[in-house]
């Protein structure tokens, strides 16, 4: 059911291979047993032709083209079996940045920094050398079922420095030779009558030093009924049980693929620490989205601070998988309120502030999540609670809401000195008005580290910690 | 400005030949067109009819020979060559001659048209040539007809005679394995419906070849990359192609259907294309080959299948057919150029070389013939002992009318309903 990468480390690209394979086969019996010999059968044929001559691996946007099974015979003839993997980099043309014109160099620089990432596409060269026979044409003419879909075969590994193309196509080979197996497995298994499901496999990333994780599930099959493979999978890596690691919302998203739906996710990455004496860095666990100011085209700079703060959260538990729910509009999120009793009906559709005791109810309300509330009656207060701040960052792990007299935010983290007792806050400010530009997010200070002054020394605060439930 | 025919110098010879018949004769132009001009490589009259049917006598053309005529001529025209339109040697006034000319035109552009699998390309030439020639003054009248277009007029074009048209043509080829299998319907498993989902699955594997990657002597060459020293004469200039190819992707529900059996086509074909030497480019030579690969399949399990509707017999569980073999032959004096037939492997080489005196009026000796390309089909024993179920295995060879006129003939018979339903609509 998994394929761990043993290679793994920060440096090293990672080839990955796509490709629909034709999954076709003619069922001749309704006899489970039967069924299952065909269709052994058929990946047994799929199987043969990965290892065949014919199988050919083509890098995207690029002229190279690789036969695994010839020797690891190539075309251009510059690349040989001996060619370091990170030099397959310079055949890769990036068209669409080319298309998009002007871009400041810094960008271009950042941009093939991210792109370790080397796509392949799994073809099968069809020519043979001839003369060969003239084909056949046969007819069976039998009542039966007919099976025919194509499997998305998807596969990676993360080649280390130095690795050759001969050595790194060879794991990549075995890779997809396994992951059939484990397609084979997973069709069978969940194989009703004459349902078939075709089998999905998906890319995890696990922490350091376990990395990327390929596992295959049952496409159309909810995470809700997949707890037993994901149990499984959490002894057999030995993860934690209280965190979930395998629902499909963990999916890792390659550097290369943007996200659809153009919310930046964590811009804190690009800062760097604040470095205080004895200190450490306590950080939000996971992915969230950053939601502020004017986005969704939805004006409401001045009084939708909270709201977007709220948004980040619901992002968070959303993309960790602990809640299938899309995050919620303001409108959601005033109705929700209503529905409680929190709010007259007239507030829906209005544009009124809310604050963290809002926040905690609509997470409940719509989430489920429960949250602790946390009340300090100046900002002064604040820079002593850095114990407290430090222990949510390490059991719970979420983003955290602040509010209260005055505007809200989000803090994703806290760099703390147990012995000094200094602290500095990474604050994420729904405020921003701006396009989704990561660089200018973290030039401006719109997520970045604040002293204690940030905060208003007189002024009440309520911070809304929402706690995660122990579920995989 | 209308278009430009470069014609093979041996065509005025053999138009001059049918000056000489009684009575109005008509036949096909073969060649390539291009973008910028087009080569006429041969021509072709329509074979005499043993019996004329009523609609045919008297004066009047017999469009639905001529139909099925071309029909048949561009099932045996590799890669690069097909049907570019028809000629007529009549003593009548030009003008009067183009009603029945365009008539014509449409009729073999709709039938051949309606055999292909492939999905035309943006660049493809849609104009078809009429000429005219008329017996006693010798005098060629040229026109071309837009036959996308129900409404076209006749355009005026450029007929020039030159020699060696085709001495110094390009020659692209593969061996490309088939391996197809495709659901019959439930309680639909005669030889119609095989033809029909065949055809089906025929059009998923072109759009797949359409699709796929196709190298050059091994190398991925760009769109507009000319193949070069087409200039030289008398150079043999030949290329293998790799094609590359990868299904499309299916996020189906109904991954499993109710199915009546399956037929599958598996081994291995050779794919050829001819290209003009006019700095022929990399695109077309692809274009051109991929056609070629599903023309090829596509016809040899038509006649197949043609075969088996005027011969069927008992209907095993399964069965299993021999497709014929590709045969091709020299074009004289027109370089590299070959026409082609298929050949049943209880076919003698004198049915191919009878078959190509009557489609395409050429006088061949078997030692001209090349059948090294595809070696006979071979009923593997091995992939039938892997079917459990399987009670009747036979590899047999349908029964034919060895007589092509015969064959011909009913396969007329069987298209003279849908081709008089074109003429209405071409009036």
């Amino acid at each position: 059911m998994v394929v761990a990468d043993s290679h793994s480390s920060d440096t090293g690209t990672i080839l990955r291979v796509r490709g629909p394979l034709e999954f076709k086969c003619h069922l001749d019996s309704t006899d489970a047993r039967l069924m299952h010999k065909v269709i052994s059968r058929t990946f047994e044929m799929l199987q043969s032709q990965v290892k065949s001559e014919s199988c050919v691996l083509i890098v995207c946007d690029s002229p190279v083209i690789v036969w695994p099974n010839r020797g690891v015979c190539a075309t251009p003839e510059e690349i040989t079996p001996n060619t370091l993997c990170e030099d397959i980099h310079q055949w890769i043309q990036l068209d669409k940045q080319e298309a998009a014109g002007k871009r400041s160099a810094k960008k271009k620089s950042k941009k093939s920094s991210a792109a370790s990432i080397i796509n392949l596409r799994l073809l099968m060269e069809a020519t043979k050398t001839g003369p060969l026979s003239a084909p056949i044409l046969s007819r069976t003419v039998q009542k039966s079922h007919f099976l025919s879909t194509t499997l998305p075969v998807d596969c990676v590994v993360r080649t280390t420095v130095n690795e050759t193309i001969k050595d790194a196509f060879e794991r990549l080979l075995e890779a997809l030779t396994h992951q059939l197996c484990e397609m084979e497995k997973v069709t069978l298994q969940h194989m009703k009558g004459t349902t078939l499901l075709v089998p999905e496999p998906l890319h995890f990333l696990l922490p350091e030093p376990k990395g990327l994780v390929t596992v295959v599930y049952p496409a159309g099959v909810p995470d809700s009924q997949l707890e037993t493979q994901r149990k499984e999978l959490h002894q057999q890596l030995q993860l934690p049980d209280d965190w979930p690691y395998f629902r499909r919302a963990n999916a890792y998203h390659f550097p290369n693929e943007p996200y659809k739906d153009g919310y930046l996710r964590n811009p804190h990455l690009v800062l760097t620490h604040p470095t205080l004496d004895n200190g450490k860095v306590y950080l939000v666990q996971g992915i969230y989205s950053y939601h502020h100011y004017m986005q969704d085209h939805m004006d409401d700079n001045g009084w939708g601070c909270a709201y977007r703060s709220l948004q980040t959260i619901c992002s968070w538990f959303q993309q960790q998988g602990y809640v299938e729910r899309a995050v919620p509009t303001h409108k959601e999120i005033q109705q929700a309120l209503a529905d409680v009793g929190d709010k007259p009906g007239s507030f829906v559709g209005s544009r009124q502030w809310i604050g963290s005791i809002e926040v905690q109810a609509v997470l409940n309300q719509l989430l489920g999540v429960t949250s602790k509330i946390m009340f300090v009656s100046q900002g002064s207060e604040l820079a002593s609670k850095g114990r407290e701040l430090t222990n949510h960052f390490l059991t719970e792990g979420t983003p955290i809401m602040i509010g209260g007299g005055v505007l809200a935010h989000t803090i994703l983290g806290v760099a703390w000195s147990e012995t000094s007792g200094q602290i500095r806050y990474l604050i994420l400010d729904p405020h921003y008005t701006g396009a989704e530009d990561s660089q200018v997010i973290a030039d401006k200070g719109w997520c970045g580290w604040k002293g204690a002054d940030f905060w208003d020394q007189t002024a009440y605060y309520n911070l809304c910690l929402p706690q995660r439930s122990k579920i995989i | 400005m209308g278009r430009s025919y470069i014609v093979e110098e041996a065509v005025e010879g053999y138009l001059t030949k049918q000056c000489e018949q009684v009575g109005p004769v008509t036949g096909l132009l073969i060649g390539q067109s291009s973008t910028q001009r087009e080569f006429v490589v041969t021509a072709t009259r329509t074979p005499q009819r043993e019996k004329k049917s009523a609609a045919a006598a008297g004066n009047s053309l017999d469009k639905e020979w001529v139909t099925e005529h071309a029909r048949q001529v561009s099932r045996m025209l590799p890669g690069g060559l097909s049907v570019l339109g028809v000629f007529i040697v009549a003593d009548t006034e030009a003008k009067d001659t183009v009603t029945t000319l365009r008539q014509l035109v449409f009729a073999v552009e709709n039938l051949i048209s309606s055999e292909r699998l492939w999905n035309p390309a943006d660049d493809d030439v849609t104009d078809s040539v009429a000429l005219h020639v008329n017996p006693k003054t010798r005098k060629t009248f040229c026109r071309t007809f837009d036959v996308k277009d129900s409404k076209s007029v006749a355009k005026p074009a450029d007929w020039k005679y030159q020699s060696g048209v085709c001495s110094s043509w390009i020659t692209v080829s593969c061996c490309l394995s088939v391996d197809l299998l495709v659901p019959l319907p439930d309680n639909r498993t005669d030889t119609e419906d095989m033809d029909t989902c065949l055809k089906e699955g025929l059009k998923v594997w072109a759009h797949q070849l359409e699709g796929g990657v196709c190298l050059i002597d091994g190398k991925k060459l760009a769109d507009d990359t000319e193949l070069s020293g087409g200039q030289k004469r008398n150079v043999r200039q030949t290329y293998t192609a790799q094609l590359l190819i990868t299904p499309e992707e299916r996020r189906s529900t109904d991954v499993v259907q109710r199915c009546g059996g399956s037929v599958s086509v598996r081994g291995a074909i050779h794919s050829r294309a001819y290209l003009h030497s006019n700095k022929p480019k990399a695109k077309l030579a692809e274009k051109l080959l991929k056609r070629d690969a599903v023309s090829t399949v596509a016809t040899r399990a038509q006649i197949l299948l043609e075969e088996l509707l005027t011969s069927q017999k008992d209907k095993h569980q399964r069965e299993q057919f021999c497709l014929p073999r590709r045969v091709f032959c020299p074009v004289k004096g027109s370089g590299p150029v070959c026409v082609c037939d298929y050949r049943f492997s209880d076919e003698g080489l004198s049915e191919v070389t009878d078959r190509l005196k009557e489609m395409l009026d050429m006088d061949v000796a078997e030692k001209d013939l090349d059948t090294r390309q595809e070696t006979p089909a071979e009923v593997l024993e091995a992939d039938a002992a892997a079917e459990p179920t399987v009670e009747t295995i036979e590899a047999l060879e349908p029964k034919r009318n060895n007589y092509i006129g015969v064959a011909m003939a009913t396969a007329v018979t069987l298209l003279a309903t849908a081709v008089s339903m074109l003429y209405l609509n071409d009036v």
